[in-house]
């Protein structure tokens, strides 16, 4: 290996590591946040407050408030208000058995959506019961329907949302610490001084950037494999997909950011200019990368923004290698397009690099 | 060999101020040349421009190694600069920093142990090798500095204002390493805001916002202008101005 990259990695390794609240941030805090966020970020909602209102002779209706229950979704409201609860089901007028052989009648659903997420989650699992309950007979002895619907749920059967979640969070500690510890490193060198002795000294510019960002490229990868380690180990994310893609990707995106890093650190003149230029990067990333809301459900001009975002073909990546084992063209096209968002950022990093110093 | 450096008509806008106004100059080889000037002369933009931190707005700058025109690139390898403000790791130590810099500059181990026991020696750090260079007092750190800069054995060296906050003692000491370097016929440039540092170069350059007031050896300067020190010159020429 080259030695001046050589003594980059171990100046660079040994100033990091030397720090103890950088040891923290690389090592700990990685695995904290894995675990809070992988916990806080669900789509799922639980122990939602259900209110029934049925006649007491209603036993179909009460077969249906059961299976509510069961499905661990619904908890039976406290209080008989309707603040007491999210979610109040009305019986049909007469009782449900009846409202069945009449042929007519409403089971009605009131949902507070005060929180919109939440009530369309109400609303899903509520029709996925009352169809379910329709689906295997009012009562016991009668025939269920001729014609059945047999769904099969696959890559993850018990639709946790921890399994697709993860991934996510996984992707977006990455950025955050590969793209937060790059662009403070070079200011960190022109804050204190350092960055003109070494662009003073006879290197090469390609010699200095490589020196300077292959150490967090490094450190990235470590840090990658300890989020994908507590992915698994805590939330149970299956790892179908050859490990060596999955390595691959991780490379490849943590090339991406530790170039966008680079980029961000020529632009700024201070570390506080760099922390800020990473945050105004990250936020936007982590909102239109998919992690947290569809992209396909965002207005067309921003949906082609988030085609800009290098976390959003990283998730995408990671959700297809871990839960379907890997799509060779879903890996090969989203690794192509993370390759040229890095390419790119280098280059202008590169581009940007002597600029500076006029 | 020896390394000349000779500039013309040198130009430098920096955002709304020309920093430099058309110098010319020539540094003479071998020797310790000083670039004497207040604050905001423009000192440490020349400097910048000399070692290729800067390109000239307009005006070239020309060197030479024993008497023939040379490029820059050809120079660049034998070239040490040692900037003004603090450019040192606070969390690295002496020996770290040594090590450091002896493998930027792809030094043989067997050279570079030679040159940073020497320069240990003769800049007394041997008892602080292990010591962080953000616990050094500031002649140390300056010392230090200049050990980084020294350890390639450059051929022309550049010290913007390297003894400035420094206390006498370890100025005078600095200087003696100075005169060390310029025995092996080292190009110097050196920088500095302390009018009586002039005296110890061979040759001076006096600048004043952007602009060269006189070049020459200290004495013949002082005598042509019948003053005891540079820091009256520069006086007269702002009562002047």
């Amino acid at each position: 290996m080259n030695r001046t990259l050589l003594a980059f990695l171990r100046k660079e390794l040994m100033q990091t590591l030397r720090d103890p609240r950088m040891r923290v941030i690389l090592f700990i805090m990685p695995v904290v946040q894995m675990t809070v966020f992988g916990l806080a970020l669900s789509t799922e909602v639980r122990d939602i407050r259900l209110r029934v209102l049925r006649e007491p002779g209603d036993s179909a209706m009460a077969r249906l408030e059961e299976r509510f229950y069961a499905s661990g979704w619904f908890v039976p409201a406290a209080g008989g208000g309707e603040t007491d609860s999210d979610a109040t089901l009305y019986a049909p007028p007469g009782g449900f058995r009846r409202a069945m052989e009449r042929g007519e009648g409403d089971v009605q659903l009131i949902v507070d959506a005060v929180n919109a997420a939440k009530a369309r989650a109400i609303e899903a699992y509520a029709n996925a019961i009352l169809a379910g309950f329709l689906r295997s007979g009012l009562g016991p002895g009668e025939p269920p329907p001729a014609i059945d619907l047999d769904v099969r749920v696959l890559y993850n059967p018990a639709m946790e949302s921890a399994v697709f979640m993860v991934p996510g969070v996984m992707s977006m500690i990455l950025c955050l610490v590969t793209i937060v510890l790059t662009s403070m490193s070079f200011a960190r060198e022109r804050e204190g001084g350092t960055f003109e002795t070494i662009v003073s000294a006879p290197l090469h510019d390609w010699e200095i950037i490589l020196g300077k960002t292959l150490p967090y490229i490094l450190l990235g990868l470590v840090d990658a494999a300890l989020v994908i380690t507590a992915g698994v180990l805590l939330f149970s994310v299956p790892l179908r997909g050859p490990l060596w893609i999955l390595a691959l990707s991780a490379f490849v995106f943590i090339i991406t950011t530790v170039s966008v890093g680079t980029l961000i650190s020529t632009i700024a003149d201070s570390q506080q200019q760099a922390m800020l230029g990473g945050f105004l990067f990250l936020f936007p990333a982590i909102l239109m990368s998919g992690i947290m809301f569809p992209v396909e459900n965002m207005p067309p001009a921003i949906a082609w923004v988030a085609h800009l975002d290098p976390l959003m073909y990283f998730v995408r990546l990671l959700r297809n290698v871990l839960l379907k084992g890997g799509d060779p063209w879903v890996v090969g096209s989203n690794l192509a397009v993370l390759a040229a968002m890095a390419c790119g950022a280098a280059a202008l990093a590169f581009k940007r690099f002597r600029q500076t110093l006029n | 060999m020896s390394v000349g450096v000779e500039t013309s008509g040198l130009r430098k806008r920096l955002k709304a101020n020309e920093a430099l106004s058309g110098v010319t100059l020539s540094f003479e080889p071998g020797v310790l040349n000083g670039v004497i000037g207040p604050d905001g002369a423009g000192k440490t933009t020349l400097l910048r421009v000399l070692i290729g931190l800067l390109a000239p707005t307009e005006g070239t700058v020309a060197y030479s190694v024993d008497g023939r025109p040379a490029g820059f690139d050809a120079i660049r390898p034998g070239m040490a600069y040692m900037p003004q403000q603090p450019s040192l790791y606070p969390d690295l130590s002496v020996r770290e920093h040594l090590e450091f810099f002896a493998d930027l500059y792809r030094l043989p181990a067997a050279v570079y142990r030679e040159r940073s026991e020497e320069l240990l020696r003769v800049t007394r750090l041997e008892r602080f090798q292990d010591r962080r260079a953000g616990r050094l007092s500031g002649g140390m750190y300056k010392k230090l500095g200049l050990m980084c800069a020294l350890l390639q054995s450059p051929s022309l060296m550049l010290l913007d204002e390297p003894t400035n906050g420094v206390d006498p003692i370890s100025r005078r000491e600095f200087w003696e390493l100075l005169g060390r370097v310029t025995a092996r016929k080292v190009t110097v440039i050196i920088s500095t805001a302390y009018m009586e540092e002039a005296d110890r170069c061979a040759r001076v350059h006096l600048l004043e916002a952007g602009k060269v007031l006189a070049s020459g050896a200290p004495a013949e300067l002082k005598r042509e202008r019948g003053i005891k020190g540079f820091a009256e010159l520069f006086l007269r020429l702002g009562g002047a101005a």
